[in-house]
């Protein structure tokens, strides 16, 4: 009995030794699984979509706006996927890619949004499936997006409204072109700039909408010359509004009469700065706004803290500070030249 | 004593020394082995490292040297032109004729149409002069109306530098309108022939991608990036330029200018970054090449993984391998104590224990063994002694004489003589002489059954005649054991026993009979009586250490028992069997041969 007694004793001591030390192993092999799955984590690539309004890359703003967000996605290893139309008015092509990019069952999508309703329903889905949307420039009137990151809109419409006003005087009358109407953008910029305007608000005689094309923008604004000739201040709330106004005043040869302001730059707006047709243009700063976008969708995977709300920036250049080199760097991006 | 106490405590857990041999050889390899792990991480940490930075230094080198070769053939390009006498001539002599000069400018765009069209790296190629004249591309374009040339930097410095050529750092091309170019503009001072002075410039700009290109074809880790910094710090290329002029990405660009280490860590945010540079004589530009931090560890992750995963493997097999040896090592230990709970047990046969080894513990062995021996002779040498003491102790009371039996023997001779019974006296006497010279001659502790049985005859005899109507007896031995030796006065007690406690009890003649023969390979003797028998429970105390009762003869049965037993072993001796009013029957065992004898 006794020596029964203490073999099982041995036996326990035996198996207290082994088993602290297999412990002691185990604990270290959890650590290690632990810390190779946390490197597999960190290396973990993820995917996102990015659809822009347009894929138009004649236009400076959205080649740049990819440009941002591929920095971005490259600085936080993420895939990127950029599907898109060619025309910022093709609200059910937008849609079209919407559907086809939930299909793929991305991380995170990120849209600049060209209808603020239409394409709701579309978005509600892809939330539905855990996919973080984040709104790149435009805002939609629900709120499903865990991010909005766009220019101040309405703050730039303050600015080049408050710029505009020394261009003005009491017999001055003002035109405005916008791109689409109803569009979060416009209806910012609009409402910005009548604020900046102040007491010359009353002076604004139209306003045109041009579907973010050159040729309507043209057109509207000869149109609108016609109706009232006394127009000496135009107001371009886009690229395309704003560089189809300049080509019209410009060939109605009434460069100098008229004094434009207006949205964005390309090429284009900025010979036409640096040729006196405008006197100053809101510059956004589409690289940072893809950039940023980029950040917010993988700061709410990663359950980070997301503001609601990114102000990208804007600048007011004219044809003082133009040739700064900060302002440059602004105007002409390094990358998206062709 | 109290430190001793603690030492002890320590292994005072551990029941077995195997298990203490274990547990502790196995803690000392796990520390040994997380030591060398530490330090085999930590050097492959560094080797790493300095494997990383030597990589990225060489990266940087040989970027630096691509760059400077291409300059150099963007500069021979730039010499051959500039020092031609065409431009000087088309550019600062006003007496030539507006043909020539035509021709002259023909020839000059043709040359710049040939070097544009050979390198698709060059976007703008331009001779300017300080009056105004210039030749720009295909000649078809022009200076920007809005900026005018002169004012700009790298075209001052141009004219200033000491060496008449710079390099510019990256910028936007804004003097030819229609291009808007980032380039890098390589500008070489164009001097007058005629007053042998500085009086224009001739640039050639260089797509921003040749440069771009010559970084971006070099990668560092999966992260990591070169990047170039002109002699005053601005950026010359970056990956991500973009974003640093959009203020969302920043480099330590001070502490890169500022070190001639060679190489900086830049720890910030939660990636630290290792900057490499290595700076170009030519150009004056630092290449730096950037790796994080990041991905060194990933490799390093791996390498700790391997590490780890061989340390576990090497720990069991240390386990394993440690749980074997120790039970080899202490199995001479544990085949002692076995063999001392037997010692303790006194089974000394089984004692003995195989020596193994010739170490400590294989002497330790041999001398145990000598030893359990000795104490084994001692404990039989203390045996055997004792029982001779017993023997001789038995032996002294086997040769007294009951005086109460040759009392009364003497007065049945007196009555019988009153009586004139001469014969009876006579026969009487003669076997109790007969009787006392039997039990005082022989001093040996054996005689024959012959002899015992003659004995036993003699004092039957007398009792026959003194109980003459209570009984008779008779005896029938087999002659062949009536040589067997059996010790002395075994069968007179039982006989006399019979006598008293069965026959004289009884009302009527008793008989009793005596007979002896082999049985089973042993001689036995048997007594049996037809008296009173006895109750169940006195034959169960039949062998009880009885008072001594001096009336009779000072031998009891359980003296004669336990003679029987020490000398011939406890298979032998005396056995009864009776039944109340039939009698008893007392048989004696003893063995034939004298070797079988117990010793």
């Amino acid at each position: 009995m006794k020596e029964r007694k203490d073999m099982s004793r041995k036996v326990k001591t035996n198996i207290i030794g082994i088993g602290s030390i297999l412990l002691f192993l185990i604990v270290m092999g959890i650590y290690a699984f632990g810390e190779y799955r946390q490197e597999n984590e960190r290396n973990r690539e993820y995917h996102f979509v990015l659809i822009p309004k347009t894929l138009d890359n004649l236009n400076g703003f959205w080649t740049s706006l990819i440009e941002g967000a591929k920095l971005g996605a490259s600085e936080y290893n993420i895939n990127l996927s950029v599907y898109g139309t060619y025309s910022e008015d093709d609200i059910k092509g937008q849609i079209e890619k919407l559907e086809n990019a939930i299909l793929e069952e991305p991380d995170g999508i990120i849209i600049a949004p060209t209808s603020t309703e239409e394409i709701t329903p579309s978005l509600k889905k892809a939330k539905e499936k855990g996919i973080e949307i984040v709104l790149v420039d435009s805002t939609i009137t629900e709120d499903i997006g865990v991010s909005l990151v766009s220019t101040d809109n309405y703050k730039a419409g303050v600015n080049i409204g408050q710029y505009a006003k020394r261009l003005l005087d009491e017999d001055s009358q003002i035109g405005m072109v916008g791109h689409i109407k109803g569009v979060s953008t416009a209806v910012e910029r609009e409402a910005g700039m009548r604020e900046g305007l102040g007491e010359f608000e009353e002076k604004i005689r139209e306003v045109v909408f041009c579907d973010s094309t050159y040729e309507k923008a043209y057109s509207l604004t000869i149109e609108m010359m016609e109706r009232y000739p006394e127009i000496d201040l135009i107001m371009g709330l886009n690229e395309y509004s704003a560089v189809g106004a300049a080509r019209a005043i410009r060939d109605l040869g009434l460069a100098g009469q008229v004094n434009m302001v207006g949205f964005d730059s390309s090429i284009e707006e900025i010979q036409f700065l640096e040729q006196n047709i405008f006197d100053a243009i809101i510059i956004q700063k589409p690289v940072n706004m893809g950039y940023l976008a980029v950040e917010q969708g993988i700061k709410a995977l990663q359950g980070k803290n997301v503001e609601s709300y990114v102000d990208s920036g804007s600048v007011l250049i004219n044809r003082g500070n133009m040739y700064l080199d900060e302002n440059q760097r602004l105007l002409y991006p390094v990358s998206g030249q062709e | 004593m109290k430190r001793e106490s603690l030492k002890k405590s320590i292994f005072r857990k551990f029941r077995s020394t195997q298990s203490t041999m274990m547990v502790s050889f196995s803690l000392l390899m796990v520390l040994a082995m997380l030591i060398f792990l530490f330090i085999a991480l930590s050097h492959t940490k560094n080797v790493a490292f300095e494997n990383s930075v030597e990589a990225t230094s060489s990266i940087t080198k040989q970027v630096n040297d691509n760059i400077d070769s291409y300059i150099e053939s963007m500069e021979n390009i730039a010499a051959v032109v500039a020092n031609g006498s065409e431009v000087s001539a088309y550019l600062f002599s006003n007496e030539e004729a507006a043909e020539e000069e035509q021709l002259n400018k023909n020839r000059i765009v043709s040359q710049f149409e040939t070097i544009k069209n050979s390198r698709d790296d060059i976007s703008n190629i331009a001779a300017v002069g300080n009056n105004g004249k210039y030749i720009v591309n295909d000649g078809q374009d022009t200076l920007s109306d809005y900026v005018n040339i002169k004012n700009q930097r790298w075209y001052q410095t141009t004219l200033s530098s000491r060496s008449g050529q710079v390099i510019s750092s990256s910028h936007v091309q804004n003097v030819i309108p229609s291009s808007y170019k980032w380039v890098i503009t390589l500008s070489k001072a164009l001097i007058n022939n005629q007053t042998g002075k500085r009086e224009g410039v001739f640039f050639v700009d260089l797509n921003y991608e040749s440069i771009s290109d010559l970084c971006n074809r070099n990668r560092i880790g999966s992260k990591g990036y070169v990047f170039i910094l002109d002699e005053l710090g601005n950026v010359v290329y970056h990956p991500k330029q973009q974003l640093m002029y959009g203020g969302l990405k920043t480099e330590n660009i001070d502490q890169i200018m500022r070190s001639d280490a060679s190489y900086i860590i830049n720890e910030s945010g939660d990636d630290s970054i290792i900057y490499t540079k290595s700076i170009s004589a030519k150009t004056g530009w630092s290449v730096v090449g950037a790796t994080y931090a990041s991905d060194l560890l990933k490799n390093n992750t791996q390498t700790q993984l391997i590490y780890f995963l061989a340390m576990f493997l090497l720990l069991a097999g240390v386990l394993i391998l440690s749980s074997f040896i120790s039970r080899e090592i202490t199995k001479p230990i544990r085949e002692l104590k076995d063999s001392m709970i037997l010692v303790e047990r006194g089974q000394f046969e089984q004692a003995n224990v195989e020596v193994i080894a010739n170490n400590e513990l294989g002497s330790l062995t041999k001398s145990f063994n000598i030893m359990t021996e000795r104490i084994q002779n001692l404990m039989e040498e203390n045996v055997h002694e004792q029982k001779e003491k017993r023997k001789n102790e038995l032996k002294a009371l086997q040769a007294q004489i009951n005086p109460h039996f040759l009392y009364n023997t003497l007065d049945s001779i007196i009555w019988m003589s009153e009586a004139k019974k001469n014969e009876e006296v006579v026969l009487m006497t003669s076997a109790l002489a007969r009787l006392f010279r039997q039990a005082i001659s022989n001093d040996k502790e054996e005689v024959s059954i012959r002899e015992e049985i003659e004995y036993v005859k003699n004092y039957l005899t007398i009792q026959k005649m003194r109980y003459k109507d209570k009984m008779d007896f008779e005896i029938q031995i087999d002659p062949r054991i009536e040589g067997i030796p059996i010790i002395k006065f075994a069968v007179q007690p039982l006989v006399e026993n019979s006598i008293y406690h069965g026959l004289k009890v009884k009302d009527t003649k008793g008989n009793l009979q005596i007979i002896g023969g082999i049985e089973g390979g042993n001689a036995y003797i048997e007594i049996e009586d037809n008296g009173v028998g006895m109750e169940k429970e006195t034959l169960e105390h039949i062998f009880d250490d009885q008072k001594k009762d001096y009336k009779r003869n000072g031998v009891g049965v359980n003296n004669v028992q336990r003679r029987l037993k020490l000398y011939y072993g406890e298979a032998y001796g005396i056995s009864y069997e009776s039944k109340v009013g039939i009698g008893t029957k007392a048989r004696i065992c003893v063995p034939i041969e004298r070797e079988k004898r117990y010793e």
